[in-house]
C-alpha cells in the first residue's frame, strides 16, 4: 500500500518526462490516487516480448553483463542492457526501429552469462520479428538472407548455397562484390555449386508454407 | 562396434564437404559407424527463428523424428546443427504443446525428444576415449602448435546444460594433447567469429574472424583447430578479407587426427589459407621428417 502521506515514501516522476513522451511513442497508464496520479509506462510491450519470446524480462537489474561481453556492442545504436531496459519502459519503437536487434550475431554470450536467466539473445531475436511484423525494421538485408535461405530450403529441403547467394546479390543489385573471394571459393570447391533435393521435398515445402501463411508472409 | 545416426548438414554436404569425408574416415577407423540419416533436411539454422518459432522446431523435430525411428544417438558435426537439434529434442520432451505441435505438423513422422544429440568432441571422447586416441597417434604432431576454438553454439545453447565448460571448455584441447600436438593456451576460444553473417555483412564478419586470427597469432600458435564448418569457413576467408593480416591454417579437428593416424590429410586442396608447412612438419613414426 502506498500511503500518501508519508514522509519517507514520495512517489517521483520517472527520469523521462513520460506525459511529454507518451504523445510519441510510449504507452502510458495512470493511477489515479486521492490527489496525486501516477503515471507508469503501460507494460503492453513488455508483455508482448515476454509473451511472444517466453522469457522474462523485468527481473533485469542492469548490472551490464550482457553488454560488457558483447562481441558487437560497439557497433550497436542500443546496447543489449539498455535494449532491455527500454522494453522494461514500454519503447517500443525505440526498440523495434534499432539498428541493434539486427548486428546482434545471436551467438548467445549475453544470455549464458545472464545472473536473471534473461535470454537476452531471444528477446533481441523476438523484437526483430515483431519489428518486420510493425514494418518498423531499421535493416532488412539480414531478413531478406534468412527467407532466401528458408526459400531454398523450401524447394530443395537442403540449403542450396550458390542459390541463394546469388539471389541475395541480385536483388541487392551487388553484382560483383567479392567476385575474388568468390572465385577462389569455388576454385577450392567451397560452395556448393549444385542443389541437394531432398526425396520427401512436396511435403517439408507444404509444412513451412503452413507455418509462413500463419505469420501472414 | 559402435553405431551412431548421423546428421551432416547443408554445410557438410556442400562447402564443407572434405569435413564429411574426414570425420567418416577417422571414425571408421576407430569403429564408430555411421549411419547417415534417411533424407535429412535443413535444421533452420539461424534463418528460421526470423521468421517464425514454429518453424525453427518443426525443421529441427523432422531430423530427430528420423532419427528415434533408427533408434541411435545422433551425431551432429555442424555446431548450428548440433544446438538446434539438442535444444529442439530437449524442448519436444519436456514441453507438450511443443511436442504436439512439432508431431500435428510433421504427420505421419513423429518424435517424443528420446535421441540424444551429441557433437563431435562429445563423440571422441565419450565412444573412442584419451587412452586409444593417444595409443593410435602413429605420427609425431609436435611440430603443430595448435589452438583449440570452440566458437558460439557448441557450449553455449540456452537452457541446455553445456557437456563442456561454458566460458572455458578443455574437451578439444584434451583430444589435441592426445594426439601429441603442442596445445597453446589462449583467451579466445568461445569468441564469436561471425556467424551467419558472412553475406550480409562480410566487414564485420571479416573483423570478428581477423580478431580471433590475430590472438592465434599472438598467442604463438601455428594452427587454429575447430569443429564447426561456419567457424572454419570464416576463419579461412580471413585471408581473402584481410589481405594484410598473418593467417594461420582453419583445421577441423578430425583432419588433425588424419595427421596422426596416417600422416596427411585428403582436404589440404580445400582450405583457403594454405595447410602446406604443417602437412610438412609431420614426423613419421621412426621420427625422420617425411
Amino acid at each position: 500500500m502506498i500511503r500518501q502521506t508519508s514522509p519517507v515514501f514520495r512517489i517521483r516522476p520517472p527520469a523521462t518526462d513520460l506525459r511529454a513522451a507518451s504523445g510519441k511513442s510510449i504507452d502510458i497508464i495512470e493511477i489515479k490516487f486521492k490527489n496525486k496520479n501516477l503515471i507508469m509506462p503501460h507494460p503492453s510491450f513488455l508483455d508482448e516480448i515476454e509473451k511472444s519470446a517466453g522469457v522474462t524480462v523485468a527481473e533485469c537489474y542492469q548490472c551490464y553483463r550482457c553488454t560488457n561481453g558483447c562481441p558487437v556492442a560497439r557497433d550497436m545504436d542500443i546496447v543489449p542492457h539498455r535494449v532491455i531496459a527500454y522494453i522494461i519502459k514500454g519503447e517500443r519503437e525505440k526498440v523495434l526501429t534499432s539498428t541493434a536487434i539486427w548486428t546482434c550475431l545471436q551467438c548467445i554470450t549475453c544470455s549464458v552469462r545472464c545472473p536473471n536467466g534473461i535470454d537476452i539473445a531471444r528477446v533481441i531475436e523476438t523484437a526483430r520479428r515483431l519489428s518486420i511484423e510493425s514494418g518498423l525494421a531499421a535493416q532488412r538485408d539480414t531478413r531478406l538472407f534468412d527467407g532466401l535461405m528458408i526459400d531454398s530450403v523450401e524447394r530443395h529441403g537442403r540449403l542450396y548455397e550458390l542459390e541463394t547467394i546469388m539471389r541475395y546479390r541480385l536483388s541487392k543489385k551487388e553484382f560483383f562484390k567479392d567476385t575474388a573471394l568468390g572465385l577462389d571459393m569455388i576454385r577450392k570447391g567451397r560452395i556448393g555449386l549444385a542443389p541437394h533435393n531432398i526425396r520427401d521435398r512436396k511435403t517439408l515445402r507444404a509444412i513451412i508454407r503452413v507455418i509462413k501463411e500463419g505469420t501472414g508472409k | 562396434m559402435i553405431a551412431l545416426s548421423y546428421y551432416p548438414g547443408c554445410s557438410l554436404a556442400s562447402s564443407s564437404s572434405f569435413y564429411d569425408r574426414s570425420l567418416r574416415k577417422v571414425l571408421a577407423y576407430y569403429g564408430v559407424a555411421l549411419n547417415e540419416l534417411d533424407d535429412w533436411s535443413c535444421c533452420g539454422a539461424a534463418a528460421a527463428p526470423t521468421i517464425h518459432q514454429n518453424l525453427t522446431d518443426v525443421l529441427a523435430a523432422r531430423n530427430i523424428a528420423l532419427a528415434e525411428r533408427e533408434g541411435l544417438h545422433l551425431l551432429a558435426p555442424c555446431s548450428a546443427c548440433y544446438a538446434r537439434s539438442k535444444a529442439a529434442s530437449l524442448k519436444i520432451a519436456g514441453d507438450r504443446a511443443t511436442r504436439d505441435m512439432v508431431n500435428q505438423a510433421l504427420a505421419p513422422l513423429s518424435c517424443t525428444g528420446s535421441v540424444e544429440v551429441k557433437n563431435v568432441i562429445e563423440v571422441f571422447l565419450q565412444y573412442v576415449g584419451v587412452e586409444r586416441i593417444a595409443a593410435s597417434a602413429a605420427y609425431k604432431l609436435g611440430a603443430i602448435r595448435a589452438v583449440s576454438y570452440y566458437g558460439c553454439l557448441l557450449t553455449r545453447i540456452m537452457g541446455v546444460p553445456s557437456s563442456d565448460d561454458t566460458e572455458d571448455p578443455t574437451g578439444m584441447d584434451v583430444i589435441l594433447d592426445a594426439l601429441g600436438a603442442v596445445v597453446v593456451p589462449w583467451q579466445y576460444k568461445t569468441e564469436c567469429c561471425g556467424a551467419g553473417s558472412t553475406i550480409t555483412n562480410s566487414e564485420g564478419t571479416a573483423e570478428l574472424s581477423g580478431r580471433i586470427m590475430t590472438m592465434a597469432v599472438r598467442a604463438g600458435a601455428s594452427a587454429i583447430v575447430t569443429t564447426c564448418p561456419l567457424c572454419q569457413l570464416n576463419l579461412d576467408l580471413v585471408v581473402h578479407l584481410r589481405k594484410n593480416a598473418a593467417a594461420l591454417p582453419v583445421f577441423f579437428l578430425t583432419e588433425i587426427f588424419e595427421f596422426a593416424l596416417f600422416g596427411a590429410i585428403e582436404g589440404g586442396g580445400r582450405h583457403l589459407i594454405p595447410a602446406d608447412d604443417i602437412e610438412r612438419s609431420i614426423e613419421t613414426p621412426g621420427g625422420d621428417h617425411q
